[in-house]
């Protein structure tokens, strides 16, 4: 079924005044070619002026079998007959033929020698282009200007060349010189009276560059487009991809394969074989029966090309119905390319348009070979042809009016946000649908210029008349009266039919531009110049009707078809780049000539200016929004793009989907699905009490359970709490209790003030289960940061800010908090930087944060926080000690953890070692200087702490108090600075030797003990003999080294001022030791 | 009904500076410049003209005559209706190679019966007061090659150039006539067409 919608994408129609019947037609460059039937002359009219007034006027030299006209080079193209002989032959300069009497240069492809254009003039050439084959079928690239020529069997590829008219003069004259170097230079360019020198002039050749000879198919039309070509036999269509190959070798291959591939079928010509119905995709083209070869015909240097199979489709004959098999033939083939502002010279889309009698097939080919769509005509069709937004199909008796889903790919291919939740647009598959049946009589061809169609109708010779007429009495009754009723044609008025046949009808929107229309009754023929309305106005039309459906049936799907047909034709109308625009207005080439602005087109694209345009896109999307809010399962989810693209507040979407009072006030799956999307999202826009409660209503009665995340919103912040633990006390009644649930109430009871009922909520579940129940829903504590949502704005570390619950928490259970943000942390539910932020924010000094960095310490498993973490720590711990000795800012705290809990808890701080005890006095300070004190050494005796970090920090702290000593020191010994450190001991602090060296000097470094410490203390007692710590020392010493060494090591050590009775017990237990192993 | 137009393609050789490109220019524009160019390649002009009560489109087509424009001009004999060779009265060279141009024509047209293709001899620049090729010499050359008619032209003040034209028409559409009787092919139907269509309208 075809739906209808009966708008009016006709504008009005104007009639050319053409004196002979037209044969054939096309257009391109603002202008309209007419070949008169079977003549060789072309009149060009002008299609940007009112009325399409004749512009030139040209001989052909054969007669005109087809036409093409090339925007690229602004060229013509024909094949021509004459003598029954086939030619091929481009028209070039053709707007300078306004005389009909100017000379016309002709000359061979590649013979640039000659012509006046080449000597300065402007003059029209053509250029004969030599075919080995004959031409059946031509079609020019609108994004290169090359030229694709179909033979029965070959498609032959002509590169458009163009060469500046200065270089082209010095390079003819040279070959001239060089061919013929006697004769004389007998045209002097300098003396010509035309010759006035055109610089901007280019003079075109082609370049034969690429044969493909496809030997299986018999080729009835040909298309080329940016590398693509489309070739169609009766019923089979293939499109190959033709590159330029950056490797020769490269180039060979696809010929070698396709080759042996093409033996197999041999078998097959024996039988008859009727071909099945089949579509195959990109790489599974090549598989398809059709044999491919490729010859090069251009000079060696050039490129090489190499080509891909895309697409390829064949139908099967009987696959059709009610149309005799021998009308079953593919027409209409179309490569259609689509710029945008993204890509100004490789078209962002390519399309592959083809057509039957019965249907017509619309493929996407770049980025992916998809079909598009598929229309099934109402009727048999001639001829179709795309425009920007519309499919344009004739049947005999009538224009149809197609949409297309071009622009819902090529928004696709600029926006990669649509298809998220962010941007949404209607699908490429998206049903299409007929827009208007126009009658006409007698239809033959169709061509299409920006928003122009032009229309050939030629009514019978009176013997063939009568058939066509039998033939629509045939035809269903009903169908006829529905058509005519259509258009406001009483049927009643049959005996009248005939004569308002032979005219076009005019709809009520029509106006007549022709005032000589009357002129046209003579003749059976007639060339229409139908103007489409701008795709804006269309727009204004669907959404008119749009209205009436809201009215009647706002869940019918044809709403939301007809809104997303709207929204595609403004995408389309948005996508359309400024030169496309500016193409519309006036073709640069007839424009240059005074007074041809097209006033027609001018007038229709200033109408909708950009502005206007995305006004009316956000006015779409929002009914688009409405139309999902209420729509079912399965597309619900696409209330939320178009509500967000509508740029609709919050507010503005409930107060839409605002149950009508009388009904029953049940809310849309998609209205739910974009509330629930965006109370996530964690925008700053906080909602009013009115709307935070009616919110809250909304999910009491729809999605209760989801009530504890939707209060917990930071969007929900101005709800009445009153109502809310009403609401939230019945939820716990119905579903029970749970943690998060607890926790929302409790919130709530804290901002009514009620401490009492707040404590008791809390201590309804342990700190663990609370932990857990955060876990669940962060923003219970944390506002910001994106929280769950998937927005895509809003980096990593956004800003988080802590909700009242936590601040009531910071400072009534300060290690639940911690705790709780910990497990955010560990859960990824908040980054580190997003945390600290947090806690300063809460302003308890820096003690939480340090705090949870300490808890951090004891809980993460993360390396590279783990070592951020101890420097800060380390770096904090050392800030306490400064602020204790200056005695000023020293803030009265207690951490939650001291360092006897960190020790045994933490495996990063290290038990400390036994000669700090001897440093460290009991008596000094004040406890906090001693904790952090403690802390740090812990951490310097730690496994983890990288020692080179915090060296430049230590420096901050004298060594002159013995804890302040004890840290240098034990940074030097971490360093493995034994000796320097063995000397300040010994200087400071000669009691704790002993103590360090027991600890320290062992395994390898026990030879310090004879090395370093012997050797010292020998020296310091014999300066103060009388020292009884020095000698205490260093006996100690000598029980260590006599354990140690051998005798005769021993005997060595031993000073030679030594008393010899002081060392020679010690020498004797050496001995013994020695004796013993 | 179609109204149909015949288009005949007549093509115009000879020597360089016989006035090829003058005598054209006469014919379709009534004008003469004494100072023309040498032609480069081929160019033509189109004329429509009523022959016999019957609409005729002619393409006249120029040549180049120097030798070094050889390859130039003659891809485009193919096809040609009639071939007008021209040489100037005071140019004995050119009327000399009129033989040589008809051979050249015959061979890049690939005429299937040369002795039935319609040749026109003119001579041009009658004006001029120092001839070097008499009226009797031309008649007697184009009598044995093959009873082609001449005519003496002066493209300067027009004598005569219309009435060639004419002529040359005629003997195209006289041979077709000939054809039409001989052989009734396709061909043929697509050319008798043309005449019950320009009598209706």
């Amino acid at each position: 079924m075809v739906h209808v919608y009966n708008c009016h994408p006709f504008k009005s129609q104007q009639i050319v005044q053409v004196e002979q019947e037209p044969g054939l037609v096309c257009c391109g460059g603002g202008a309209l070619f007419v070949v008169a039937t079977g003549g060789c002359k072309v009149e060009v009219y002008n299609l940007e002026k009112e009325g399409c007034p004749l512009f030139c006027r040209f001989a052909t030299m054969g007669t005109v079998k087809s036409i093409q006209h090339s925007k690229i080079g602004d060229y013509l193209v024909t094949i021509e007959e004459k003598n029954n002989a086939t030619y091929l032959r481009a028209y070039t300069n053709w707007r300078y033929q306004a005389e009909e009497k100017g000379r016309v240069g002709v000359r061979l492809l590649g013979h640039l020698l000659g012509g006046a254009s080449v000597w300065g003039g402007v003059q029209m050439e053509i250029i004969e282009i030599p075919m080995s084959e004959r031409p059946i079928a031509v079609s020019c690239c609108p994004v290169t200007g090359d030229l694709l020529v179909g033979c029965e069997k070959t498609v032959v590829l002509f590169t458009l060349s163009r060469q500046n008219q200065q270089n082209l003069q010095n390079q003819s004259q040279q070959s001239v010189q060089n061919s013929l170097p006697n004769s004389q230079q007998s045209c002097n360019p300098s003396q010509g009276p035309t010759s006035v020198s055109h610089p901007n002039l280019s003079i075109l050749d082609f370049e034969r560059s690429v044969i493909l000879h496809l030997p299986k198919m018999s080729l009835k039309q040909v298309a080329l487009c940016g590398g693509y070509v489309a070739v169609n036999a009766e019923l089979e269509v293939l499109v190959l991809k033709l590159e330029a190959a950056s490797d020769p070798a490269a180039a060979e291959e696809p010929l070698e394969t396709s080759k042996s591939a093409a033996e197999p079928p041999q078998d097959q010509d024996d039988f008859l074989l009727i071909p099945r119905h089949q579509e195959l995709l990109e790489s599974k083209a090549k598989d398809c029966d059709i044999l491919v070869t490729m010859e090069k015909t251009g000079l060696e240097d050039q490129a090489q090309y190499q080509f891909s199979y895309i697409l390829f489709r064949r139908f099967s004959p009987e696959f059709f119905q009610g149309c005799r098999v021998e009308e079953m033939q593919i027409h209409s083939l179309q490569l259609y390319p689509l710029f945008t502002s993204n890509s100004l010279e490789d078209p962002t889309c390519v399309f592959c348009f083809f057509s039957l009698p019965t249907a017509g097939y619309l493929y996407s080919l770049k980025g992916g070979v998809e079909l598009l769509s598929a229309y099934q005509y109402p009727e048999k069709v001639l001829q179709a042809v795309m425009s920007d937004h519309l499919l344009h199909v004739i049947t005999k008796n009538a224009l149809q009016c197609f949409t297309v889903r071009c622009s819902a790919v090529a928004a696709r291919m600029e926006d990669p946000y649509i298809d998220t939740t962010m941007k949404a647009c209607p699908p490429s598959t998206l049903e299409v649908c007929a827009l208007r049946i126009q009658l006409f009589i007698g239809l033959r061809s169709v061509c299409v210029y920006n928003q122009r169609v032009i229309l050939l109708s030629a009514a019978d010779t009176e013997t063939q008349q009568e058939p066509e007429r039998r033939c629509l009495k045939l035809k269903e009754n009903s169908v006829l009266t529905g058509i005519f009723l259509a258009v406001g044609i009483d049927p009643a008025t049959t005996p009248a039919l005939e004569n308002l046949l032979s005219r076009p009808f005019l709809s009520r929107k029509w106006t007549i531009s022709s005032p000589k229309e009357t002129s046209t009754v003579g003749h059976g023929w007639n060339l229409y110049v139908v103007d489409t309305v701008h795709p804006f106005t269309l727009y204004q039309e669907m959404v008119e009707y749009s209205c009436r459906y809201v009215q009647t049936t706002p869940q019918s799907h044809s709403l939301r078809h007809l809104l997303s047909e709207a929204h595609l034709l403004l995408r389309a109308c948005l996508l359309q780049t400024p030169e496309q625009k500016q193409s519309g207005q006036g073709d640069p080439a007839v424009s240059s000539k005074p007074g041809s602005n097209g006033a027609v087109d001018k007038n229709s694209a200033t109408q909708a200016n950009r502005q206007e345009l995305e006004e009316a896109l956000r006015q779409n999307s929002a009914q688009l929004g409405d139309c999902f809010s209420r729509a079912s399962q399965k597309d619900c989810h696409l209330a939320l793009p178009y509500y967000k693209m509508s740029g609709l507040t919050v507010a503005e979407v409930i107060s839409r989907n605002r149950p009508p009072p009388e009904g029953p006030s049940s809310y849309g799956l998609g209205f739910l699905f974009y509330l629930k999307l965006h109370l996530l999202e964690e925008t700053e826009q906080h909602l009013t009490q009115e709307e935070a409660d009616e919110i809250i209503y909304i999910f009491s009665q729809s999605e209760p359970f989801l009530l504890v995340s939707v209060c917990a919103s930071p969007c929900m912040i101005n709800c009445s709490a009153t109502r809310t633990l009403q609401i939230l006390q019945r939820l716990e009644d119905t579903a029970g209790v749970s943690v998060p649930l607890t926790i929302i109430m409790a919130a709530m009871a804290l901002r009514l003030g009620k401490q009492q009922d707040y404590t008791e909520l809390m201590e309804r579940h342990a700190e663990m289960q609370l932990v857990y129940g955060f876990i669940e829903e962060p923003r219970l504590l944390l506002h910001g940061g994106g929280g769950g949502g998937g927005g895509g704005g809003g980096g990593q570390h956004s800003q988080v800010h802590p909700t009242s619950l936590a601040r009531q928490l910071a400072n009534t259970q300060p290690g639940l908090l911690v705790a709780a943000m910990v497990a955010l942390h560990e859960n990824c539910k908040v980054q580190l930087e997003q945390a600290d932020f947090v806690f300063k924010e809460l302003g308890c000094e820096n003690t939480l944060l340090v705090d949870f960095w300490e808890a951090m310490l004891m809980a993460s498993s993360q390396d590279a926080v783990i070592q951020e973490l101890l420097f800060r720590v380390a770096s904090v711990y050392i800030d306490r000690l400064t602020n204790s000795i200056n005695g000023s800012g020293a803030p009265k705290y207690k951490s939650l953890k001291g360092a006897d809990d960190l020790i045994t808890s933490c495996s990063h701080y290290g038990a400390l070692y036994p000669w700090l005890t001897v440093l460290n006095p009991t008596h000094s300070t004040t406890s906090e200087h001693q904790e952090a004190l403690h802390k740090l050494q812990s951490l310097l005796c730690g496994p983890s702490l990288s020692v080179g970090s915090i060296v430049p920090l230590l420096e901050r702290l004298s060594g002159e108090t013995l804890w302040g000593f004890s840290l240098h020191l034990l940074c030097a010994t971490r360093r493995g600075q034994y000796e320097s450190s063995i000397e300040q001991l010994l200087d400071r602090c000669p009691q704790a030797i002993i103590a360090y060296a027991n600890h320290q000097l062992q395994d390898k470094y026990m030879t310090l003990w004879w090395q370093k410490l012997l050797p010292e203390l020998c020296k310091r007692t014999r300066a103060a003999a009388d020292n009884g710590i020095l000698l205490g020392a260093l006996k100690e010493t000598l029980v260590v080294v006599a354990m140690e060494t051998s005798p005769a090591e021993f005997l060595e050590l031993i000073p030679d001022d030594g008393t010899a009775s002081y060392f020679l017990p010690h020498l004797l237990t050496c001995s013994q030791r020695h004796l013993m192993a | 009904m179609t109204t149909k137009t015949s288009l005949l393609k007549v093509i115009l050789l000879g020597d360089g500076g016989v006035g090829k490109s003058s005598i054209m220019n006469r014919y379709v524009t009534n004008k003469f410049d004494a100072h023309l160019f040498h032609t480069i390649g081929v160019e033509f002009l189109n004329k429509d003209l009523e022959v016999d009560s019957r609409q005729v489109t002619l393409q006249i087509w120029d040549t180049a005559g120097q030798e070094r424009f050889r390859s130039l001009r003659t891809p485009f004999y193919r096809g040609s209706d009639c071939c007008l060779l021209t040489f100037s009265v005071d140019d004995h060279q050119s009327f000399l190679n009129l033989g040589n141009w008809k051979k050249e024509f015959i061979y890049y047209a690939d005429v299937k019966e040369p002795e039935k293709f319609p040749f026109v001899v003119l001579g041009n620049k009658v004006d001029v007061t120092e001839r070097q090729v008499s009226t009797e010499e031309a008649r007697q050359w184009c009598q044995e090659n093959g009873d082609y008619p001449y005519y003496e032209t002066s493209a300067k003040d027009a004598t005569n150039v219309a009435v060639a034209f004419e002529e040359a028409v005629r003997r195209v559409l006289a041979a077709e006539e000939r054809t039409v009787h001989l052989i009734p092919t396709d061909t043929v139907k697509l050319h008798r067409k043309p005449r019950s269509a320009a009598a209706c309208c």
